[in-house]
């Protein structure tokens, strides 16, 4: 199960988009949440979060860059 | 289990949810509990199709907070005594929210110490200070001073992420917004932006 939850975490961090960084930030670390447990309970939530951070700083080279910069 | 999508003034009726399954309206008082199939697995598709489903009842509420992926409850009973027990909470926030969208700033760069002939003590505080306010960001501010009705800044400990900032707008200023931010150069910072988006980062959290 724990690997499992593993690769489904990699496989988001591996095809995420900027769009999807910026959706995954939004629906997994914002918003109304009713149980603490149970969102850690959807398998491999708590690893897409450790590794969210880390490609957010790196959104600005995934980010379309402003023209004239 | 009942999978939850959004609590809510006004909202719609007929709406879809992340699975097109026809989402159910639990009220309670003067708050909306906007309820689905239980929560799915976790995946790319299943944080967009929640997205995607938070969003149409956004755009159809007259306000709207939204629910985290994922979140839950075991019954109706459950939910209610929840929402029952964070009502002034949530009606606040939902006043906060009502007729209003949100826009997400990334900011890239690093703040320059200020030179300054305090103590360590005081270097320190000023600081602190600095990164929670992000003073960087006035230009920008006094730019969106006709837009933003609500600020939350994010300040993160990472190299080259600064911060993320929050901006709550009145629908249908997103253009206005963006051109505002584009027009704005920042010394030393750069800033990505998105949006607009459901209030994901002006909803209290419930979970005790």
């Amino acid at each position: 199960m724990k690997k499992r939850a593993r690769s489904e975490a990699d496989e988001i961090i591996d095809r995420a988009d900027a769009s999807l960084l910026e959706i995954i930030d939004h629906v997994l670390n914002k918003g109304v949440m009713l149980q603490g447990e149970v969102i850690l309970g959807v398998a491999g939530v708590d690893l897409v979060y450790l590794r969210l951070n880390a490609l957010l700083c790196a959104s600005d080279r995934l980010l379309p860059r402003r023209e004239g910069k | 289990m009942i999978g939850l999508y959004a609590i809510a003034r006004g909202a719609p009726q007929e709406a879809t949810g992340a699975r097109g399954e026809r989402v159910r309206i639990l009220t309670r008082g003067n708050l909306e509990a906007v309820c689905g199939d239980p929560p799915p697995q976790l995946s790319a598709d299943a944080l967009r199709a929640h997205e995607a489903a938070v969003r149409r009842i956004a755009d159809a509420a007259q306000a709207c907070l939204p629910a985290r992926f994922g979140s839950c409850a075991a019954d109706e009973a459950s939910l209610s005594a929840a929402l029952a027990a964070r009502e002034a909470e949530l009606t606040e926030a939902l006043a906060l929210v009502r007729g209003r969208e949100q826009m997400t700033l990334r900011v890239h760069g690093t703040i320059a110490g200020s030179p300054s002939a305090a103590g360590p003590g005081t270097r320190y505080l000023e600081a602190r200070r600095r990164s929670r306010t992000l003073p960087e960001l006035e230009p920008l501010r006094s730019a969106l001073s006709g837009l933003i009705r609500a600020e939350r800044v994010e300040r993160h400990t990472e190299p080259g992420l600064l911060a993320s900032v929050y901006h709550l707008i009145d629908r249908g200023g997103a253009q206005a917004y963006r051109q505002a931010v584009e027009s704005t150069p920042l010394e030393g910072l750069r800033v990505t932006l998105s949006g607009p988006w459901p209030a994901w980062s002006f909803a209290p959290e419930l979970a005790p």
